[in-house]
Parts: structure tokens; sequence; C-alpha cells
């Protein structure tokens, strides 16, 4: 018999191998909480119109100055009745994307319509507020486009401190300074935005992603575009639809005439 | 009789198949039991009245103490288990500070009433996110008397929770004698002294014992004046008010 | 964080709720490594003022919601009524501002709110502006070491029917006044208001000299009198901080019930 009494009582070593404490040990390192993003995705830009709402975002997800994701999709459908547009951390749009896709299939088995836009936006940044209260951000700045209970147009942001705001044209990160000054140009209020067809809507909106890709270091040429529109309000349906656009007929001839940045000497 | 009783009295969170709680209905048994405590309501102030049963002699009167100040405009008179009253008190004057803190004004004497209620089904298992507080219900019954912007009220809270506004009401060994005689006595216009003297009156006709001025308590709650319990300068005055018999 | 809730352009740059200009760390002067930690807060700009009036109080803020040099949105009202009972806030007797760090205004805003029917539900009786401005330091106390970083104004009449207006620092001091003005143009507006709703600094001419100089007669200004000062007030403020404008939220409180007005500002 084992005479140390600190072994009785458990399965003996010769037989079962020795218990391996590191199942016990605790964390070797704190909890950490995420303290600046890494893998980031830039600008996402909408702009509401008439009967509905634009909304793009490249398809680029930097790492750092590396462009190192070059097809991911920063627009996010939910229900067919909204979209949702991510800049910032990509894991953290991952891990909101999930969440949100349960979140869908749980309210499509209850017997209410499902949550619109305005709804989603609420919810949101009551969650980005909460985890920025606990110092463990969701580093993200994410526009939300679609309907509101009276069944007219929405669009509205909700960054990672919980700041909300809703404006006839919105843009994250540089488009905040490149594209809404071209966006509010055409619409400065709902009024004017309520007048814009969806032609024009979305020819603003490219614009502004042109734009975007000649100044901003981190952006792409490849990007999503996604037109919101009333489920019942056109013909075949609807809804959210999400195509795949590329910047084309741009020049960049002047390029070779700008001296005096980066390591150029003459 | 009693054999229906017998398998449903013991879970206190259990009711019989008549749909009755057998330990709450016992616990107002146990106020019948306490000393008589009589409330009446004038539109001047209340009038709260005990008797104090003074068992022996050696007993220091003083130290009987059945009538309490909750907030300097609510107090209460109790008849039952002390002891349990003492929790309800507690938790009463807590809730009134805490309002005080939180609203700057006073607590109005039905959300107080309201608070103590809250307290009575704390026993057995809790529901969920409040404490379990006690293994059985309370053995006391509340005479609640304040004034607020409503001017002043009465209110009589059971061991079951439940509480009700009265413009007279007796609770104790003496209530049913005592609340007969506050039916015949009461009307709407009477003045403190006049309600000083009923409940001094109606406590005489009840109590076993002589009344004097040591053995009975009187308390006002008035709106000058907040709640104050009489002196024995005080009780010897009223007491030698009544008329004699 | 000291800087952070100070109003004294000293200790923030040119008094902007940002700094754009670069600053030498002392610690890494010293060769020792610069925490970089999540900053919670950010300051939203705008600006708010409220008037006590006899019988009436009036609450006023821009709805510019900026973050730096950007303008996020022309309209995003800093100004809301408290404690209805119905989701329009129509038969509120009370209105409440916040101007700091909107998230924060947001969530204190709802938490009155709550705190409101709450209370109603409870006494059986509205929340009284005196009430509901003890409740609202509270709650900002609660906070005191992770603050809301808002500046609050709350209005209402008093139970005599007098304009009250109480305000507030973000965590939890309070005082009744007869004006004050918050945020970014606070220390714009305040002066101003002092003058011409205290008579602060204003004499009887010809009163005489040095302490037999007799002050103007203090009297509550009327409701037409109030609306003016505040226009001009945020005029004012418009031209000089680049924080405020595009648009001016006006509530009034009367014993008839809250009357809201929206008035364009320059929006450059």
């Amino acid at each position: 018999m084992d005479h140390r009494p600190q072994n009785w009582g458990r399965p003996r070593d010769d037989i079962y191998g020795g218990y391996d404490v590191s199942y016990m040990a605790p964390n070797a390192e704190p909890n950490t909480h995420t303290q600046s993003p890494v893998v980031t995705g830039t600008s996402v830009v909408a702009l509401k119109y008439k009967d509905g709402v634009i909304m793009a975002a490249d398809n680029l997800a930097s790492y750092g100055s590396l462009a190192r994701f070059p097809s991911v999709q920063r627009l996010m459908p939910f229900a067919d009745t909204s979209v949702l547009g991510f800049s910032g951390d990509v894991s953290d749009m991952q891990y909101i994307s999930r969440h949100l896709t349960s979140l869908s299939i749980d309210e499509a088995y209850g017997v209410q319509d499902p949550l619109n836009a305005a709804n989603l936006h609420r919810y949101l940044s009551k969650l980005l507020y909460s985890r920025r209260s606990k110092f463990d951000p969701l580093w993200n700045n994410i526009l939300i486009a679609g309907f509101d209970s009276d069944d007219k147009p929405f669009l509205a942001s909700a960054d990672l401190l919980g700041t909300t705001y809703s404006s006839p044209s919105l843009a994250s990160g540089y488009g905040s300074m490149l594209a809404q000054p071209i966006m509010r140009k055409y619409a400065s209020t709902e009024e004017d935005a309520a007048k814009l067809t969806k032609e024009q809507a979305i020819k603003i909106v490219k614009e502004c992603m042109k734009v975007l890709f000649y100044r901003d270091a981190r952006s792409l040429d490849k990007y999503s575009l996604a037109v919101v529109t009333r489920k019942s309000g056109e013909e075949g349906g609807g809804g959210v639809q999400i195509t795949q656009e590329k910047l084309e007929g741009m020049s960049w001839k002047f390029a070779d005439r700008i001296k005096g940045y980066g390591t150029q000497t003459v | 009789m009693f054999m229906a009783r017998s398998e449903y009295d013991r879970g206190i969170n259990t009711f019989s198949p008549e749909g009755r709680l057998f330990q709450v209905e016992y616990s107002l048994e146990a106020i019948k039991l306490g000393s008589t405590a009589i409330g009446v309501a004038t539109s001047s102030g209340v009038i709260l009245g005990v008797e104090k049963r003074v068992t022996s002699t050696l007993i220091e009167t003083s130290s009987v103490e059945k009538i309490v100040e909750i907030d300097r405009h609510i107090g209460c008179a109790m008849s039952g288990l002390q002891a349990d009253a003492r929790s309800m008190v507690e938790h009463a004057r807590v809730e009134c500070q805490s309002h005080a803190f939180n609203f700057n004004e006073k607590l109005r004497v039905e959300s107080c009433t309201q608070a103590i209620c809250d307290l009575a089904l704390r026993f057995g298992e809790s529901a969920d996110g409040e404490e379990r507080i006690m293994s059985r219900p309370f053995g006391v019954a509340l005479l609640i008397a304040g004034v607020d912007e409503d001017g002043p009220q009465l209110y009589h809270a059971e061991p079951s929770g439940t509480f009700y506004r009265y413009d007279a009401k007796a609770i104790g060994s003496g209530s049913e004698g005592a609340q007969a005689e506050l039916q015949n006595e009461y009307h709407k216009s009477l003045t403190i002294e006049d309600a000083e003297t009923l409940v001094l009156k109606t406590l005489k006709q009840v109590m076993e014992e002589k009344l004097d001025s040591k053995n009975v308590q009187l308390a006002s709650v008035t709106k000058e004046r907040g709640f104050r319990i009489y002196t024995d300068e005080e009780m010897a005055e009223v007491v030698a008010r009544l008329p004699a018999n | 964080m000291s800087a952070l809730f100070s109003q004294n352009p000293l200790m923030n740059g040119p008094n902007y709720s940002f700094s754009d200009t670069p600053v030498s760390h002392p610690n890494e002067a010293h060769g020792e490594l610069r925490e970089h930690r999540f900053n919670p807060y950010t300051d939203n700009g705008g600006s708010t003022l409220a008037i006590a009036g006899a019988d009436f109080a009036i609450v006023a803020g821009d709805t510019r919601l900026t973050s730096g040099y950007s303008i996020h949105t022309r309209y995003s009202p800093k100004v809301f009524k408290i404690g209805g009972t119905t989701a329009d806030q129509k038969d509120a007797t009370i209105v409440l501002s916040v101007v700091g760090f909107a998230a924060d205004g947001t969530a204190l805003r709802e938490r009155l709110d709550a705190a409101c029917k709450m209370y109603r539900y409870r006494h059986g009786k509205p929340m009284s502006v005196n009430a509901a401005a003890k409740r609202l330091s509270t709650m900002l106390y609660q906070k005191r070491f992770f603050p809301y970083y808002v500046y609050a104004i709350l209005a209402g009449l008093d139970e005599e029917g007098k304009g009250a207006v109480y305000s507030y620092d973000p965590v939890g001091s309070y005082e009744r006044e007869m004006c004050r003005a918050g945020g970014a143009a606070a220390s714009l507006i305040m002066p101003f208001l002092d003058n011409q709703v205290n008579f602060k600094n204003q004499h009887i001419p010809g009163s005489g000299e040095g302490h037999a100089i007799q002050e103007r007669e203090k009297k509550p200004l009327l409701r037409e009198q109030v609306e003016i000062l505040v226009k001009d007030a945020f005029d004012g403020a418009v031209e000089r901080h680049i924080e405020v404008g595009d648009g001016l939220q006006m509530m009034v409180i009367t014993s008839q019930g809250v009357e809201e007005h929206y008035l364009p500002l320059k929006k450059d």
C-alpha cells in the first residue's frame, strides 16, 4: 500500500499513469481583450434613395499595410431584409456575422415579422456598447441598411464605442472624409435623398468607390455592391441583392508625375 | 376537518386541493393571540394605540415596544410575533431611506406598505433573483400609519401579503370586539383628541387588565409633527380624559 | 483623464473636444514603455443650454454629431422628453439634455426614462422634476469610477409651477440654477447667459461710483425674450465653434406640456 496519504483514493499511477496536473493549472496568462484591430477592412459607403438603400465595400482584408485577403465579403445580408457593412477588425466581423446568423435562424422560428434594419441596428448598438463597457470592444464600425417599422428606407451606423447615428448618406473610415462630401453633394437632406432614383444612387456610390480606390492605400478595385429594396416593392421580389463589381476606366497616368513622396529622390 | 388538512399544512408552498395555503392561514391565527392594537385615521392625523400586556409587576414597562417609527412621517403598531416585525420594520426603514436618497422626497405611505408586503411571501423556495429570507410566513400583522401628499392614511398589512387602507382598524386578540366598537363610533369629522379617546376607550373595553397610563401606549402621525410616541405625561393626560365607568 | 473632463483650454488644446497637436510623451523620453489602451470614450461635440422662467423652462441643443473634424450626422437630437406614458412621450413633463459622449448620453437617457416608468408603476404618480433630478444624480454617481462622460441638464416645472433647471457634472454633482450652458461651446455661451439672464455686470446708469454702483434689478425673463436669447446664443456659438451647428432643437416646457421646435443653423 502506498504510504503517502495524498495518493490515497485516486486511480493507481502504475495502472492509469500519473495525474496530468496541466488540467488543473490555471490559465498561464490572464484573459486578454482586443486592444487594437489586426486584420482590417477599410471604408464602407452607403446612400439612401427613393425606394431603398445602396451600400458598397471593397473585398480586401488588410494585415497592416499588407493586402492579405483579397476576396473577403464585408457586406452581409440579414434575413433578406437588411444589409450590414463592416469596417474594422475582420475577426470581430466574423464573430458578429456568426452571431447574427444564429439569431436570424432563431427568429425565423417565431411568428413575428423578421427583424427589420431598425431592430437590427438597435440590437447591434447595444451589443457594441455593452462590450465597450466591459473594456472588451468589438472593433468595428457597422453600417446597417434596410427599412424601419414604418417601411421607410433606413440607414444608420453603430461603432465600437456604441455611438449611433443616422443620415441620408453614411461612410466609415476614409469614406467619411472622401466619400461623404460627394454623397452629401447629391443628397444633403432626407428630402433630397428621397428624390434619387436607384440608378442615380448606384452611380454616386460607384463614383465614391472610385475616389476611395484612388486615394485609400488600403483599398481594392474589387468590391461588393448591395441594393436593398422593399420585398413587395419591385418586380421579381426585391429584398437584398449583392453584386460583385470591378472598377474600370481608371487612369493612373498622373501617378508618375507625383514627386516628393516615399523613396523617390528626383 | 382535521384529517382533511393533515397532508397539506406542512409544505409551505403547497396548495390544498381546496386551494388554500394552510401555513399562511395559521399565521393569521398567530395574530389573534397577539395583544390588541388599534389605529384611527382622522383628517388631521392618525392615532395608533396598543395594549402592553404587562404580565409581571417586575417588567419595566418602557421596554415593551409595540409602536415604532419607520420614518419621520410613518410609524407602525404591531400585533403577533414581535421578532418578525423587527425584520419587516427594518426593511421598511431601509426602503424609506433609499427612496429619500434616490428621489429627495418622502416615500408614500402606500408604497411603504407595499414594500413591507413584498417581504411577506419571501418564504419557501425563492423566485429567481430573490433570496429566500424566511422558513415560514410572518406571524405578525402591522398597522401602518403615515402622512404624505395625500394626507393622513392608515394601512393594515397581513402575513398573506395583502393590505387594505382603513379609516379605523383593530388587530390582535381583542380585534373582533374592538372593530365592532370602532364601526359604531367612527365618523369622518373626528378630531385628533377624539381619536385618542376613541382608541383608549376601545382598548379599555377589550383589555383583560385594567387600563392605566402604563399598560397602554399611544402614538400619532400628523402633518405638522410627523410620527411621535406619547410621553408619560401626555399618556396620563389622555387617560385622565377617559370617562370613568 | 482629468483633461478629458476639463473645460480649461490650457489642458485640452484649443478647446476642441480632441487634440490634433503633436505631444511629446514624458514616459517615452525616459525610455519607458508607453501603454496603449483602448479608450472607451470619445467626445461627440455639440452644445446645450437651458433657461428657467417664472412659469416655463426652455432647453435647447444643436443637432450636429461630430468626432474629430468629421461631422457624422447633421441631425442627432441631444434634447429628450422623459417620463411620458407613451412611446412618443407626448405627455412628458420633464426634459433632459445630454452632451459629451453620445453613446453614454443615450444610455443615461434610457436609464432615467426607465426609472421614471418604474416610479410611476410603484408609486402611482408621475415623478416630480425634483425627484428626477436627485435620481439622475445618484445614477451618475453610481458610475463614479467609470463615469458617463456627459454634461446633463434636466428641466421642468417644480411643485409650485415655476421653471426649474438642474445642471450636472459627469459624476453627479448637481444644482438648481436659472440657466446653464453645457458642452463644447459652454465656455462661449455661459458668460453671455450670465450677463443676459442673471444681469451680471449690469448696473443702473448714473447710480454712483465704486461701492455706490447699484446692480440692475433681477427679474425672470418672458418667454419671447428667452427664445430670442437662445437663438442668439446658438448663432454666436455656431460662428465661433466648429463642433456646433446644423440645427437647433428647442423644447419649451409650460403647464400645457412640452412644445418642440426645430430651426436650421449654419451647416459650415
